[in-house]
């Protein structure tokens, strides 16, 4: 029995001082240069056809090229696997040059593969799942050589931005049914900067450089995403070093990294807009009303009263701990410089609580004994519902300042928290919502963005279809939206599009609230460089395309500090370890004896 | 043959006790799979009920026109009549098929033997460590009532217990895995292995370095129910006849404890612990949640977040199922653990 407790204490002891094993290995003279980037969400799927989640494409963009990516300085559309192209006088062909590259298995990059992968969710009703609407204007494509031609069924001046990455014909022409194909074949055959090489699902992600990329390789050897399931840990992560860099951070989060000399705490302009949709009379795709928005939410007067009722700097400040720009334009933010409008002089909405009570007096909404403004017949009060989500802090702050400042308006707001099916229900289909809280992330190309408030957007009558934002239908932007598809010169297509912000500034079915910042969070003693998206103080996770992580570069290992750190570590773990199961043994060593010896008494 | 005669009188004495058994037992299984079959239909309805369009939460803001969403409505069957997809349900789980995730277009079967490995591991190591500490810490407890040990033990799990399982986890991540002050930092902060994790044994110590921190959060909170189930026992025992005859016979008090009063005790907490391993299968959501476990926790919070019906149907029945399994085995296994039982 002493020699089983013995051999168990050894084993112990070994356990134990092994547990300082894979810190030491790392310490290898020639270790490969490894970034590693933590994300808050895992992969829903390897295979692009069906991956929707923000980390999957991400990954997928640094895996695959597409005919045209954003430039790094201007965010314009610049060649990519398309070298050049060129679009007939009606708009309707477009003719791309795809460039003599290599697969990352050797094989040719041809016309045909750009062919394949759009025809295939052209006819394949399985492969629509992740980008389905961007072929949806594709009449045909065609390939002949290197030359991609797609006939487009009306002019789409968006086209360069498809989402779609190409993918290699040979190697997924052979995938029986793509609508339930995972796409786990290791190493993938990819086209950009990365080669993924291993995914151990909810872990991580393995990627190593494409050293045939036609840009040139990456600069480091291997690039890891590794999953973390709550921010909090994830943070613990970056300031431990087990990740090099983490995006998309909550203000929260972001300003937990203060004070780390390490890290560099990357606040930038966002791609996003937050806003309040306004139900200003919601009606389905053939003009009948439909949900219970209140009547007085008709009235633009009463819309532009609560606009000036909302001290946005005061949000920014207080919801949003100052990570964030108050909202003087619409809902592109400013970082998008070439599309971005905001409001001036006269137009401009400043918050002002006596001039709103003015709007309100004069249109006839005259306030009742109780301080509650009345509809001009007596018919109702001027009670409102805010929908919020449940478990968000930040929107639960956001409601109680505007109740705050609508009540100054004699308006009673009450809040409703959804979770967030039901949110999306109610604010997106059955319209059973007064004002809601909104907000919509913005691509270089801002199309996708203007298209959630168009009439053909709201649902129809059975509660089919959608993807609207606001429910709006109005002749005016209506017709903007169509002249911008059809104009392919950037200039001039950019000030059609501040005309449609302008629009919905000032008819205000959506009042932009604020341009909530990029917050990143990286560390400079792993990273040593890194471009951003735009390059002039861009994003980096967060941003489009794969820029960023393509010019990565690692800190070279000089650092044995660390590494003599980890052993140190290890050997105290294993000298307590050891010390605690000594303990244990002898403990039970003595008593072992004393109850032989209590038994043969 | 006086001497075979006790032999006999034996089997026949046994007999009936054995055909008892049988009869109860499978009165038991019969009972589990009237509850397992009322579980099926109800988890039909019930994951119905819940608010929210699969289809349109699916489409996660995306741009999808009315023809799309009719096409994913078709393909997950949505179209069909409540009726045809019940009766659809029903066949399929029967013939073990829970169907495929509306989210990740997998089979759900597929998605759960991807992740239970890593929950059986840890639930299940936890669970062998917070009743292993719970009996020995509550049957000391319960032999001295009163005394130090027993206060202390008592006060700790208790307030253990009683303490958020998040506050908890995140606490000794901040603690043990960042490292504070003097506090090295020495346990990894997420997961179930390193990126760069070792083969062969080298990989073992990987995991096992990697469960330290959520095995211990999960053990903290829970073994104080053992505890007090066991010292409760214990308790009931302290005062019983053949306790005072041991004692007469002046065997040492640790040996009648431990030989004597503790069997008898075990009962109540062997009830206990097969409920409890029901429910290893489902995890636990929270503690995977904070160190990022990959497991079927994890499965089941996203499945309810999106909704994905039959992800949820498919995690849930497992679970339930489970759980009823082990219940059924527990009433069993004490029946054959307690004569008392038997007679009653």
């Amino acid at each position: 029995m002493r020699k089983w407790i013995g051999a168990t204490a050894a084993m112990g002891m070994l356990a134990l001082g092994g547990l300082a094993g894979p810190a030491a290995q790392a310490a290898e003279p020639s270790a490969p240069k490894v970034i590693r980037v933590g994300a808050t969400q895992a992969m829903d799927s390897m295979n692009p056809f069906l991956a929707v989640r923000l980390v999957s494409s991400s990954i997928h963009r640094w895996m695959y090229g597409y005919l045209a990516v954003p430039d790094s300085k201007t965010l314009q559309p610049s060649p990519d696997l398309a070298e050049s192209w060129t679009t007939s006088p009606d708009g309707l062909t477009w003719t791309f040059k795809i460039r003599s590259a290599k697969w990352s298995d050797g094989q040719p990059i041809t016309a045909a593969d750009a062919a394949w992968t759009f025809n295939k969710m052209i006819t394949d009703d399985g492969a629509k799942t992740a980008n389905g609407p961007a072929v949806e204007n594709f009449a045909s494509v065609t390939a002949n050589g290197q030359d991609l031609t797609v006939k487009l069924k009306t002019p789409q001046a968006s086209m360069l931005d498809n989402p779609v990455p190409i993918m290699p014909k040979h190697a997924w022409e052979k995938v029986g049914d793509i609508a339930r194909y995972e796409a786990n074949e290791y190493p993938a055959v990819t086209s950009g900067p990365y080669i993924a090489v291993e995914h151990k699902k909810d872990q991580y992600v393995k990627l190593k450089a494409n050293p045939d990329y036609w840009r040139g390789a990456p600069k480091i050897d291997e690039l890891q995403v590794i999953f973390y399931d709550n921010p909090a840990a994830a943070i613990v992560g970056l300031k431990k070093g087990d990740i090099d860099l983490i995006g998309r951070l909550a203000p929260p989060d972001f300003e937990a990294l203060k004070g780390d000399e390490n890290i560099v705490q990357w606040n930038t302009e966002g791609r996003r807009a937050t806003y309040l949709q306004v139900n200003h009379g919601a009606t389905t795709s053939d003009n009948k009303p439909i949900g219970d928005g209140h009547p007085a939410l008709k009235d633009p007067k009463v819309r532009q009263a609560l606009h000036y009722a909302i001290d946005k700097q005061k949000l920014v400040d207080q919801v949003q701990n100052g990570l964030a720009k108050p909202a003087d334009g619409s809902i592109v933010p400013p970082m998008y410089k070439d599309f971005f409008w905001q409001a001036e002089g006269e137009k401009k909405v400043s918050f002002d609580v006596a001039k709103a009570n003015k709007i309100l007096d004069d249109a006839g909404y005259k306030k009742g004994a109780d301080g509650i403004r009345t509809m001009p017949d007596g018919s109702r009060k001027l009670q409102f519902r805010f929908s919020i989500h449940t478990d968000a802090p930040i929107e639960e702050k956001l409601a109680e300042y505007l109740t705050g400042w609508f009540k100054e308006l004699g308006i009673t707001l009450t809040t409703k928290r959804l979770d967030s099916s039901k949110f999306t229900e109610e604010t997106g289909t059955t319209a059973l919502f007064d004002i809601a809280i909104s907000g919509w992330s913005v691509n270089p190309d801002p199309e996708e963005v203007l298209a959630t408030h168009l009439c053909s957007r709201r649902p129809t009558a059975s509660g089919e279809g959608g993807g609207t934002e606001s429910f709006y239908c109005d002749p005016q932007y209506e017709a903007l939206y169509q002249q911008q598809l059809k104009e392919l010169d950037r200039p001039k297509r950019a000030d059609i599009i501040k005309k449609m912000e302008e629009r919905l500034y000032t008819d205000a079915p959506v009042i932009a609230l604020y341009y909530p910042n990029n917050l990143e969070g990286y560390r400079k003693d792993r990273i040593a460089k890194v471009t951003s998206i735009p390059e002039d103080k861009g994003m980096l996770y967060g941003g489009s395309g794969y820029w960023p992580f393509y010019t990565l570069e690692a800190v070279s290992k000089d650092g044995a500090a660390a590494e003599d750190d980890g052993s140190n570590t290890g050997v105290i773990v294993g000298i307590v370890a050891g010390v605690l199961i000594l303990i244990g043994a002898g403990y039970f060593l003595t008593r072992r004896r004393k109850t032989v010896a209590d038994d043969r008494e | 043959m006086t001497i075979s005669t006790p032999p006999a009188a034996d089997a026949i004495a046994e007999e009936p006790a054995r055909r008892g058994l049988l009869r109860y037992a499978v009165a038991k299984v019969g009972g589990a799979l009237l509850s397992i079959a009322m579980v099926i239909v109800a988890t039909f309805f019930a994951f119905r009920l819940l608010p929210g369009d699969p289809v349109r939460a699916l489409a996660q803001g995306r741009n999808m026109t009315p023809e799309q969403l009719d096409l994913e409505r078709r393909r997950l069957g949505l179209d069909k009549s409540l009726l045809e997809q019940f009766v659809q349900f029903v066949n399929q789980t029967v013939h073990f098929d829970l169907g495929t995730s509306y989210e990740y277009k997998r089979p759900v079967l597929d998605l759960i033997g991807e992740r239970i490995g890593a929950t059986l591991l840890l639930t299940g190591t936890a669970l062998v460590m917070a009743v292993s500490l719970g009996i020995w810490q509550g049957a000391r407890a319960g032999w001295k009532p009163g005394s130090r040990f027993d206060k202390f033990s008592t006060g700790v799990s208790l307030v253990l217990w009683s303490v958020p399982t998040f506050w908890l986890g995140l606490l000794l991540l901040m603690v043990f895995a960042a490292g504070i002050g003097p506090i090295p930092g020495i346990f990894p902060t997420r997961g179930i292995e390193s990126v760069d994790a070792p083969d062969g044994f080298g990989y073992v110590l990987d995991v096992a370095k990697h469960m330290v921190l959520p095995c211990l959060t999960m053990v903290a909170v829970v073994y104080a129910q053992y505890l007090l189930v066991m010292r409760s026992s214990v308790l009931d025992e302290v005062g019983q006849d053949y306790v005072t005859t041991a004692r007469a016979k002046g065997l040492k008090d640790d040996e009648i404890r431990r030989r004597h009063a503790v069997p008898n005790a075990l009962l109540p907490t062997v009830t206990l612990v097969f409920m409890r391993i029901g429910f290893v299968v489902g995890g636990a959501v929270t503690v995977e949640a904070i160190f990022s476990w990959p497991g079927l926790g994890q499965l089941f919070y996203e499945a309810i977040r999106v909704p994905d019906f039959t992800l949820m149907q498919g995690t849930f029945l497992l679970i339930t199922v489970s759980v009823i399994l082990m219940n059924t085995l527990a009433d069993v296994i004490y029946h054959v653990l307690d004569p008392r039982v038997r007679s009653a």
